[in-house]
C-alpha cells in the first residue's frame, strides 16, 4: 500500500472554509426568513417554510461545521523532486501524481478571505489538467511554488 | 513569393454565404416579426443586410492578404482592426488542403494552417486560393525536395493503405448514424412543430388509424430502411478513397468524395492511438483505428477523436499499427480483466437512470410499462458489456486501456504522454479494495482528454500507479 502525502495543509484553512461556508448560508437563512416573514404575512404555505428552515439547519452543521474539519484531515501533498502527489475528498478520496516534467506552470493566488488568515492557494496546470492546493501558509505556498517551478525546468523530450 | 497575395475572389462568395448562414436567425426573425403587416419593410431590411454583409464579404477579402517571406507566413487583415500574423515556418504543425463542392467547381482549395497553438481555430485559415497556388504554398512551406523523395518512399515501401469499396459499404452499413439521423429529425421536428396546425394532428392520427398495422408496420421499416442508406451515402461520401500514408514524419489522411480532405499529422502530435468498436461492429469483427491528436482545430467537425481507418477486422490492426506507427504496436490479448465483485457497480451505474423513468412510467404512464421494462434490459445488457470489456495491461512504457461508455474502445497510451495519474475511491471502494483511475493526456483545443477505467482491482492500481510514479515504488 502506498503511503499517503505527508504534508497537510495550514490548520487555519478550516476557519477559512468555515468563513465561506458561512457567507454562503448566509444566503440561504436570508432566504428562509423571507419565507418566515412571508408566511405570517400572506399566508404563504408552511410546509415550504419548514422545508427551507430544516434545510437551513442541517446544510449549515453540515457545510460550516463538520465538513470543513473533515476536508481539512484528510487534505495531504507531498512534492518530491520527480512528482507532486496530492490527496483529498472526504467520500470519495482522490489521489494524484503529477509528474514533475509534465508541470506547464505553477501560480499562488490568495483571494480576501485567505489573505485575513495569511494564506494562499498554490495552482499546478500540465497541458491537460489543474490542480489545486487550496490553503497554504502565504510563506510556505511562494516556497512551494518556486520550488516545484525550479524543479519542472526540466528539458522536455517532445511535445 | 515575396509579393502580398490576395485569396481568390470567389472567398467574397464564401463569405457572403457564411455571414448569411450566421444570421440565418435575424432573417427568420424579420419574416416573423414583419410578414403580414410589413411586407415591404421586411424585404427592406433583408436586402440592407444583404448589402451589409456583402460589403463585409467584399471588404475582408480586400483587405487578406498573404505571402511568404523568408522563414515566416505573414497574413495581414481585418477591416476595422487591422491585424498582422507571422507564423514562423518551423512551428507549423500540419497544413491542410480542403476542398468543399463550391471549391472544386472553381478549382479552389481551402488551406488550414496549424500550430501547436490552443484554440478552436486553424492559426491560418486560407478560405480560397486556386489549386496551384495552395499546392505551391504548401510545397513552399513544407520544403518542395521532401516532398518529391517521400513519393517515391511511397512507392518502393508501400507504406500506405486504402479503403476497399466493400470495406466502404460495410463501414457505412454499420456506421450507426440511423440513431444519429433519427435524433436530428426528432430534433428539427421539435423545432417545426410550432409551425404545424393542431388539427394536423387529429387528421394525420386518424389517417394513420385508417390504414391498418401491417401498412404501419411497413412505413416504419421504409423510414428506417432510407435513414440507414442516407447514412451508409453519408460514411461512403465523407470517407470516399480514405487513404492514409506515412510521410518521413508523418501521418497523411486523405479522403472525401464531395468535400475533399487531406489531413497532416506529425506523429510527434499523437498522443494516444487505438481502436473502437460500436455495437454493430463489434460482433463482426471490425473496428475503426482511431487516434488523440494534441491540439488542433475543431473546425471539421472532428470532435471526437481522429479516424486513422474507418474500418478493419480487429486481427488487422496490428500489422496495420506495425505498419505505420510501430511505437504503438501490443499485445491486446492479454488485457487484465476487473475482479468479480466490480460488477454490481457498473449493473447499478447504467441501470439507475432507467430505473428511475421505469418508476415515473409505472406513477404517470401505466399502459407504456414495456417501454423502461424493455430499456432496463438493454441497460442490464451494456452495464455487463460495460464490465466485461473494462481492463488494462502495462507493457514497458505503454499501457493500454480498455472501456465501454456505447462503443468499445481499447486505447494505447505512452508513459510521457500521460500528464498526470489519478485514483479515486469512495468509501464502499475502499471497503472492497476497488479504486477508479484517471489517466490524462493532451487532447484537442488545448483541454486535456480524460480516460476512466472504473473499479479496478486496488491492487492492480497500485501496480499502476508505481508504474507510472517516477519515484518507483
Amino acid at each position: 500500500m502506498r503511503k499517503p502525502p505527508i504534508h497537510t495543509i495550514s490548520h487555519d484553512a478550516i476557519k477559512a472554509w468555515r468563513i465561506t461556508a458561512v457567507l454562503y448560508e448566509a444566503i440561504l437563512w436570508v432566504i428562509t426568513i423571507v419565507g418566515i416573514v412571508l408566511h405570517f404575512v400572506v399566508n404563504f404555505p408552511l410546509w415550504i417554510v419548514l422545508i427551507l428552515i430544516a434545510l437551513s439547519i442541517v446544510s449549515t452543521y453540515f457545510f460550516v461545521f463538520l465538513l470543513p474539519k473533515l476536508r481539512w484531515k484528510r487534505w495531504r501533498y507531498e512534492v518530491f523532486e520527480q512528482e507532486i502527489y496530492i490527496q483529498h475528498g472526504i467520500l470519495i478520496v482522490s489521489r494524484t501524481l503529477i509528474p514533475m516534467i509534465r508541470v506547464q506552470h505553477v501560480e499562488t493566488e490568495q483571494g480576501p478571505i485567505l489573505k485575513k488568515f495569511d494564506l494562499a492557494s498554490v495552482s499546478i496546470s500540465t497541458a491537460a489538467t489543474t490542480h489545486q492546493i487550496p490553503a497554504l501558509s502565504n510563506e510556505i505556498a511562494s516556497d512551494l511554488r518556486d520550488k516545484i517551478s525550479a524543479l519542472a525546468r526540466v528539458d522536455e523530450d517532445d511535445v | 513569393m515575396s509579393e502580398p497575395k490576395r485569396l481568390h475572389p470567389a472567398t467574397i462568395i464564401f463569405n457572403l454565404v457564411m455571414g448569411i448562414r450566421s444570421t440565418i436567425f435575424v432573417f427568420i426573425l424579420i419574416f416573423v416579426t414583419l410578414n403580414d403587416t410589413h411586407l415591404f419593410y421586411a424585404i427592406l431590411a433583408v436586402v440592407l443586410l444583404v448589402g451589409f454583409i456583402f460589403l463585409g464579404s467584399f471588404l475582408s477579402w480586400h483587405r487578406y492578404t498573404y505571402r511568404v517571406e523568408g522563414d515566416e507566413l505573414r497574413l495581414e487583415y481585418g477591416i476595422l482592426i487591422r491585424k498582422k500574423r507571422y507564423i514562423s515556418k518551423n512551428r507549423i504543425q500540419s497544413i491542410d488542403l480542403t476542398q468543399n463542392i463550391l471549391h472544386r467547381i472553381f478549382k479552389l482549395v481551402k488551406v488550414e494552417i496549424e500550430t501547436a497553438g490552443t484554440g478552436a481555430e486553424a492559426e491560418a485559415s486560407l478560405i480560397a486560393v486556386t489549386l496551384e497556388q495552395g499546392e505551391a504554398l504548401r510545397a513552399e512551406l513544407k520544403s518542395i525536395t521532401k516532398d518529391e523523395q517521400v513519393e517515391e518512399v511511397i512507392e518502393i515501401n508501400n507504406l500506405s493503405q486504402s479503403i476497399s469499396r466493400k470495406r466502404l459499404l460495410i463501414a457505412g452499413a454499420t456506421s450507426g448514424r440511423i440513431g444519429v439521423l433519427l435524433a436530428l429529425g426528432g430534433a428539427a421536428f421539435s423545432e417545426l412543430e410550432r409551425f404545424i396546425p393542431t388539427d394536423f394532428y387529429d387528421q394525420a392520427y386518424s389517417w394513420v388509424i385508417g390504414l391498418g398495422l401491417l401498412i404501419l408496420a411497413v412505413m416504419i421499416v421504409a423510414v428506417l430502411l432510407f435513414l440507414w442508406i442516407i447514412g451508409i451515402a453519408g460514411t461512403m461520401i465523407k470517407y470516399w478513397n480514405f487513404t492514409i500514408t506515412k510521410v518521413d514524419e508523418d501521418i497523411v489522411i486523405k479522403c472525401g468524395l464531395l468535400e475533399k480532405k487531406h489531413i497532416t499529422i506529425p506523429l510527434k502530435r499523437i498522443q494516444a492511438v487505438g481502436h473502437a468498436e460500436n455495437i454493430v461492429r463489434q460482433p463482426l469483427g471490425y473496428t475503426t483505428v482511431i487516434a488523440e491528436i494534441a491540439g488542433g482545430s475543431n473546425e471539421n467537425g472532428e470532435q471526437f477523436s481522429t479516424v486513422l481507418f474507418p474500418l478493419m477486422k480487429v486481427e488487422e490492426v496490428d500489422t496495420f499499427l506495425a505498419k505505420f506507427l510501430p511505437g504503438y504496436l501490443t499485445n491486446r490479448s492479454e488485457i487484465i480483466p476487473l475482479p468479480k465483485r466490480s460488477l454490481k457497480y457498473y449493473l447499478v451505474r447504467a441501470t439507475v437512470p432507467i430505473l428511475l423513468l421505469l418508476v415515473a412510467v409505472i406513477i404517470l404512464f401505466p399502459q407504456f410499462l414495456w417501454i423502461p421494462v424493455v430499456l432496463l434490459t438493454a441497460s442490464i445488457l451494456l452495464g455487463f458489456l460495460q464490465y466485461k470489456d473494462s481492463g488494462y495491461v502495462i507493457e514497458g512504457e505503454r499501457v493500454t486501456l480498455s472501456y465501454r461508455i456505447f462503443s468499445k474502445v481499447t486505447m494505447i497510451i505512452n508513459h510521457k504522454r500521460i500528464q498526470a495519474f489519478n485514483k479515486k475511491q469512495h468509501f464502499l471502494h475502499r471497503k472492497e479494495h476497488l479504486a477508479t483511475i484517471k489517466l490524462s493526456i493532451i487532447g484537442k483545443m488545448g483541454t486535456g482528454k480524460h480516460y476512466y477505467v472504473k473499479e479496478l482491482d486496488e491492487q492492480t492500481v497500485e501496480e499502476l500507479e508505481d508504474w507510472y510514479s517516477y519515484r518507483g515504488g
